[in-house]
């Protein structure tokens, strides 16, 4: 069988697939590899091989990982990340769509704005950190604003690169009709770059729950990323893995969530 | 905006349910302060459970910073009103010009049996001085502060040049691990991490760097700065008066189970780990001499250019 | 795209705004309106950056970083491209990898940072493991998207000429979906700057990111600025090198 015949049965099931069966019938030696590494892991620790206290086997993990849904604080530490980082999210996400139109439409705000955008956007998250603690403290209002900041860039990019690209031909025939500004904006504008503010919303969700995190690490008293830290301090790892494991689980139904949403909302949005 | 005014209504609810215990509550003055969820701030805890914060009309809201890293960062950012750190980065802090202010002392290290820090090896390594240790490394969490500083007085004072020490910076969590797997020859360990690598053997302690260098050595501090202490001297008066008696009460307990499970609370950390950990007693005043001596060797090992004027860096109230 | 030449219509007025603003600072500091210990004014950053790079220091934390991040960036993109390539070719291969990539995917890489201190130990190989963790991601998927989404005639059509895997995969399947592999390396780019820092930061004796964070703690706050300048600076060279790339490799593709 050829590459291209691959290919092709691949893409014949690119629908979802309808039972769970089929979609394990796909990848069972996926999820054996998965329990064969989680066994491997069990093992190393039970029997020695990895002798260290932060090695707990996966079993004590997913025992603390029960125990702390129980208790309710994990819930807790993952709903204050959770609100910093939506508030910081919501906050870029109308920053970024909002000066993205608005750049890519005016050539005086361009002219103004844009070079410092450009000038703070390659500023890797983590060193401004340190700054950042010295003006706003270690409260939620600096990380809120990290969040913010990290977010603002993929959809601010996304939505300016959209608009630029929109086919002026459209816009000149909606003014050779005299539609206002607000009605062009709305009518033309704006379904046109939906799918690419949609990418940079997109990009933007797993960013805001990795810089929540990060940023609770280097300056935090609550939430999941200080929780990491404060579990190694008092040394229980198996809550930290656990907390970990939670943290994926979270990104991954935020990722999940989202593609659903969009394919609801936006069904024209076809391959990128 | 929303937690205020979550907590406008819910103290509102609360004003309406409990009318009686109103004025006494609502005098409470707050005081944010950040901690290092470690053994050194229970007599801080043990006050705030006492209730003698309250008694002085204060309430203290710990903020926790593990391994204190934003702890007097935040405080010059304005998050805290005070911060428990150490005596490092405190005078660090006031070199730059920042106006930080010692208000209360927090720990020192007065028995070198109830040190339970100290600079770990392998027990089959061989290494038993700083001499041993030239062109090998030690493992300390952070450089240029004040872990680095004794450890290098150590080096120096068992014979060794610090100049031909690599210091690698490891969190104290990493420690152990990095000294088992050799990716450190050295490592100055703090409980309870150096309890729990102790007791698993095969490491062996070979020096005590602040009892052996500086008996008697106070290493944290409660800090604030001047702003605050001209903002409201009045509270923080109150918070070094309850203070005092936290490390009263704290002096007093020292093998009192209920201790423990203070420490525990606020740490997450059992309870039977704990028990591995010996407790030393806490100062209730600060040490001008001890801190000059750290000054002194601050400067030995180029963290300071020259001598501070610690007058006007210890508050005459931490004395 | 007919603006292409000057995508942004700016030009020369690209400096003016960033002077106003620097002016602003620069006024505020000299007329005390700003804590000189927090917030240096520009003049003073300049000058210890001036200062930085006389005294020949500013040379191996740079090097530091940069070789931390090629090496980390490189490998990502390497093994994020092969595995993508791998899973849109390979029903099996797709099978076995998936269910794994869409577990460690989601995990913000800093929580993995207590893990790789364990087996790599702290140094070198915890900080490339942890860039190459937070690259691949982004070019596997987004490698993944562009060989699965492409034309099926062109692949019919290399089928008739009966040609091997391997060359199917070099010659036709890596161009065509090279535009895509970019899109997924420019992200990439990105997370990578942010891991190489933060790997600093924890893991490193050197480089930038450990300089920022060394002199936070000893509250050299004007050195720190510069050494940000510098990151800064880097960061846009990096992504100008990145955008010349591309455009030499993709010529056919406008700006994206």
């Amino acid at each position: 069988m050829s590459a291209v015949d691959r290919l092709n049965v691949s893409d014949r099931e690119r629908s979802e697939p309808r039972s769970s069966r089929e979609w394990l019938g796909g990848r069972a030696s996926g999820v054996l590899l998965i329990v064969a590494l989680l066994s491997l892991w069990e093992l190393s620790s039970r029997l020695g091989w990895v002798v260290s206290a932060y090695w707990p086997p996966v079993s004590q993990i997913l025992a603390a990982a029960f125990a702390q849904l129980m208790g309710g604080e994990i819930l807790l530490s993952l709903a204050a990340t959770m609100r910093r980082a939506a508030i910081g999210y919501a906050a870029a996400s109308a920053a970024g769509i909002v000066l993205g139109i608005v750049l890519a439409r005016s050539r005086l705000l361009r002219c103004g704005l844009l070079p410092l955008i450009e000038i703070v956007r390659p500023m890797p998250t983590p060193a401004i950190i340190p700054p950042l603690i010295l003006f706003l403290g270690v409260d939620d209002a600096l990380k809120i604003f990290i969040v913010a900041l990290a977010s603002f860039f993929p959809i601010f990019t996304t939505t300016y690169a959209g608009v630029a690209a929109v086919d002026d031909t459209l816009i000149q025939t909606a003014r050779t009709f005299r539609t206002s500004w607000a009605r062009t904006l709305y009518a033309v504008v704006l379904p046109a770059v939906v799918p690419a503010i949609a990418a940079g919303l997109r990009t933007a969700t797993g960013l805001c729950i990795v810089v929540a995190v990060l940023s609770e690490m280097i300056a935090g008293s609550s939430g999941i990323g200080y929780y990491l830290i404060e579990t190694q301090y008092a040394m229980r790892p198996d809550l930290m893995y656990a907390a970990v494991l939670y943290l994926a689980l979270t990104g991954y139904a935020l990722n999940r969530v989202f593609l659903a949403i969009e394919m609801r909302a936006i069904p024209w949005m076809g391959k990128s | 905006m929303r937690r205020s005014l979550l907590s406008i209504g819910l103290a509102m609810i609360w004003l309406l349910a409990v009318p009686v215990s109103r004025t006494q509550a609502a005098d409470l003055e707050k005081i944010r302060v950040s901690i290092i969820p470690i053994g050194d701030v229970a007599p801080l805890f043990a006050a705030i459970q006492n209730g003698y914060f309250r008694e002085l009309g204060l309430e203290i809201d710990t903020t926790p910073s593990a391994g204190g890293a934003a702890g007097i960062p935040g405080l010059v950012g304005g998050s805290f009103d005070i911060a428990y750190g150490n005596v490092v980065s405190a005078l660090l802090a006031a070199q730059q010009g920042l106006d930080v202010k010692v208000i209360a002392a927090g720990t020192n290290v007065t028995d070198p049996k109830l040190d339970a820090t100290g600079i770990f090896v392998k027990s089959d390594g061989g290494i038993k001085s700083g001499k041993d240790l030239e062109g090998k490394s030690i493992g300390v969490n952070t450089r240029n502060n004040v872990i680095w500083l004794y450890a290098r007085a150590w080096v120096k004072a068992t014979g060794g040049d610090p100049e031909r020490v690599t210091f690698k910076e490891v969190p104290f969590p990493q420690m152990e691990d990095a000294l088992r797997q050799q990716r450190v020859d050295a490592a100055f360990m703090v409980p309870p991490f150096s309890a729990v690598a102790e007791q698993k053997g095969g490491l062996s302690k070979v020096g005590s760097p602040y009892s052996d260098i500086q008996p008697g050595v106070d290493v944290g501090q409660y800090i604030t700065t001047g702003k605050v202490l001209a903002a409201k001297p009045e509270a923080v008066r109150k918070f070094v008066t309850g203070l005092r008696k936290g490390v009263e009460w704290y002096n007093a307990n020292l093998t009192n189970e209920a201790l423990l499970t203070l420490i525990s609370g606020y740490t997450k950390a059992d309870v039977a780990l704990l028990k591995l950990v010996p407790v030393p007693t806490a100062p209730l005043r600060t040490d001008v001499s001890q801190v000059r001596k750290t000054m002194d060797m601050m400067i030995d090992s180029k963290l300071l250019p020259a001598p501070l004027d610690l007058d006007k860096i210890i508050d005459s109230q931490a004395l | 795209m007919p603006r292409s030449s000057e995508p942004d219509g700016i030009g020369y007025w690209a400096g003016v705004s960033p002077a106003i603003v620097l002016c602003i600072w620069e006024l505020a500091g000299r007329l005390g309106w700003t804590n000189p210990i927090l917030l240096p004014n520009p003049t003073q950053i300049v000058a210890a950056l001036a200062a930085l790079v006389a005294s020949g220091g500013i040379l191996t934390p740079l090097v530091h970083t940069v070789g931390l991040f090629v090496v980390g960036f490189t490998l990502a993109a390497v093994i994020g491209t092969g595995i993508g390539i791998a899973m849109a070719t390979s029903r099996r291969l797709y099978g076995l990898l998936e269910p794994l990539v869409e577990m460690l995917r989601p995990i913000p890489k800093p929580a993995l940072v207590p893990v790789l201190f364990l087996f790599l130990g702290i140094g070198k190989a915890t900080m490339i493991a942890l860039v190459v963790l937070a690259g691949m991601f982004p070019v596997l998927i987004s490698t993944y998207q562009g060989v699965r989404g492409l034309d099926p005639v062109l692949l019919e059509t290399a089928r008739t000429f009966q040609i091997s895997r391997s060359r199917m995969i070099a010659s036709i399947i890596l161009p065509a979906s090279l535009p895509m592999i970019l899109a997924g390396m420019r992200v990439a780019l990105g997370l990578g700057l942010v891991l190489v820092i933060l790997a600093e930061m924890l893991a490193a004796q050197e480089g930038i990111g450990f300089r920022i964070l060394d002199l936070e703690r000893s509250f050299q706050i004007r050195d720190m600025f510069a050494w940000i300048v510098v990151l800064v600076l880097l960061g846009a060279a990096m992504m100008k090198v990145f955008d010349v790339a591309e455009r030499n490799l993709v010529p056919w593709r406008g700006r994206s």
